[in-house]
């Protein structure tokens, strides 16, 4: 579990994140979201300590990241796996050598297990056939699937994910939020996801978290968005005619 | 303009901090080393010995026109393209032509890391990204210039050698004797410490603009003309503070 208290960020005096507190459980698809300029990215680079906030806690499983020496802080990084927006693949590596990688660096597997690993890895997001291909040579979803292995490679307790489904068909994103849901379940890890897709809202919306001007303004499931009488949320979450049909559809 | 001009030097300093350090894994260390002792030396073989050639080819042949004297010996010739070619041009003109080749090479790698998060992917797992990606470059380029300056040496004099023997200007025991006449073996010493600073200028300026590159393309094509301006102004002053260092 991850729990923030308090967290407060600015730039050159401009306050970024204002005295946000939230929980984020294990086992549940955790959803940051908010609309641009929001603050939302600050705050996920805040909990993954890419940021060092003002003031505040950042708890992982009691564990506070602003205490924390370096050291302990590469210990910690060991246990998180993130999947990025453009995903990150290193591009001069295979999709197997990029799984392989975190394997190579921070565990004291033998070559067999290690390779073993990989093969599980990527039968897991069922890219079995594409180990041997590099980033350029797949497609944007399977490139999503190959850093999705990779940030799953080392199981990790927490895992990240910046707009996993940017620049996705929305079959193929339906496929991503389906995934990350299961692992989450599967390995039982805290999952945040950072988007601004209504269809992840409603499909892996287990507890969501919305920003606005770098305020926590709601906090609830995809069930509750629908009853919600905040005007920002149903603003941003019901903008389209399309929300607004399904939210009727829904309230009866 | 002085505080930007601070400020990039701390960073650099930083970065090199964070460059120096031990490896979290040496086997992807010598893995990633060899790549770049690859791109960066056998790549850049070509270029070197066919530039040296064609430059000591020329050399001779003006020293010739500017050596068309009764007094002076004629072994002159072969002399001054041999110093030419061991003190300035295998060293100092050398790392400049490669300042632009493996210096926008490395900023415009790493700088493309940057702007797609593959840096920041690296410190979310816990890697010393610094380390991971700049060491590597570093040592394998300061690790393979003195063979290339040794290559451009000897090509250079091959070059030299070509235009006596398939011209007319010079005859071949002339320049010949002349490569041969006075030989300094220091001057093979300086030109290799000059070249070795010179490596690790190119290689660290060019890391610390593609490291703290942000934005998108357009700002990896800046970082990457940036490192190679910066690094030859460089180049430029360290060879005058070596060579006075070294030779006066």
């Amino acid at each position: 579990m991850i729990e923030i208290i308090n967290v407060n960020k600015s730039f050159d005096g401009k306050p970024v994140l204002k005295d946000i507190s939230a929980r984020f459980e294990s086992g549940k698809t955790n959803l940051i979201i908010g609309q641009s300029g929001s603050g939302k990215t600050v705050l996920l680079k805040s909990i993954i300590a890419l940021h060092r906030i003002d003031s505040g806690k950042i708890l992982y499983d009691g564990r506070n990241v602003p205490d924390m020496k370096r050291k302990e802080l590469t210990r910690l990084r060991e246990e998180m796996g993130m999947l990025f927006q453009g995903s990150a693949l290193f591009d001069s590596m295979t999709v197997a050598e990029n799984v392989m990688f975190p394997i190579e660096v921070f565990s004291a597997m033998s070559r067999e297990e290690a390779a073993e690993r990989v093969r599980f890895c990527l039968k897991r997001v069922e890219l079995t056939h594409a180990a041997g291909l590099h980033p350029s040579e797949i497609s944007g979803g399977m490139q999503k699937r190959a850093a999705i292995a990779r940030a799953i490679a080392l199981n990790p307790k927490y895992l990240f994910c910046d707009e996993p489904n940017s620049g996705l068909d929305p079959k193929t994103s339906l496929v991503i939020d389906q995934l990350i849901k299961e692992i989450t379940q599967e390995f039982n890890i805290t999952t945040i996801i950072n988007t601004h897709d209504m269809n992840s809202v409603m499909e892996i919306g287990d507890n969501i978290v919305f920003i606005y001007k770098g305020e926590k303004h709601w906090q609830g499931n995809k069930s509750e968005i629908f009853t919600s009488d905040n005007k920002e949320l149903n603003d941003f979450v019901f903008a389209s005619d399309l929300y607004k049909m399904v939210r009727q559809a829904h309230n009866g | 303009m002085i505080r930007k001009l601070l400020q990039q030097v701390g960073e650099y300093a930083i970065l090199m901090r964070k460059t120096f350090g031990k490896p979290d894994s040496w086997r992807l260390f010598f893995r990633q080393y060899s790549k770049e002792l690859e791109k960066q030396g056998i790549d850049s073989l070509g270029i070197t010995v066919i530039i040296s050639v064609f430059i000591g080819a020329v050399i001779t042949i003006q020293m010739v026109l500017n050596t068309e004297n009764p007094l002076l010996p004629t072994y002159a010739t072969g002399l001054a393209t041999r110093d030419t070619l061991l003190l300035e041009f295998s060293s100092s003109i050398l790392c400049l032509i490669l300042a632009g080749k493996v210096g926008s090479n490395i900023a415009s790698e790493i700088g493309t890391m940057r702007i797609t998060e593959q840096i920041d992917a690296l410190d979310i797992m816990g890697v010393n990204s610094a380390n991971y990606l700049i060491l590597p470059k570093i040592i394998a380029f300061v690790s393979i210039i003195p063979i290339l300056v040794i290559f451009s040496m000897f090509f250079g004099i091959v070059g030299g050698y070509a235009v006596a023997y398939f011209t007319d200007v010079i005859s071949v025991p002339d320049y010949v004797y002349g490569i041969q006449y006075s030989f300094v073996p220091f001057y093979i010493t300086y030109s290799i410490i000059k070249s070795l600073v010179f490596a690790f200028v190119i290689s660290s300026v060019s890391s610390y603009y593609g490291y703290f590159a942000y934005g998108g393309a357009l700002e990896v094509g800046k970082a990457s003309t940036n490192a190679v301006v910066r690094s030859s102004v460089l180049i430029l002053l360290l060879n005058v503070v070596l060579t006075k260092l070294l030779l006066s």
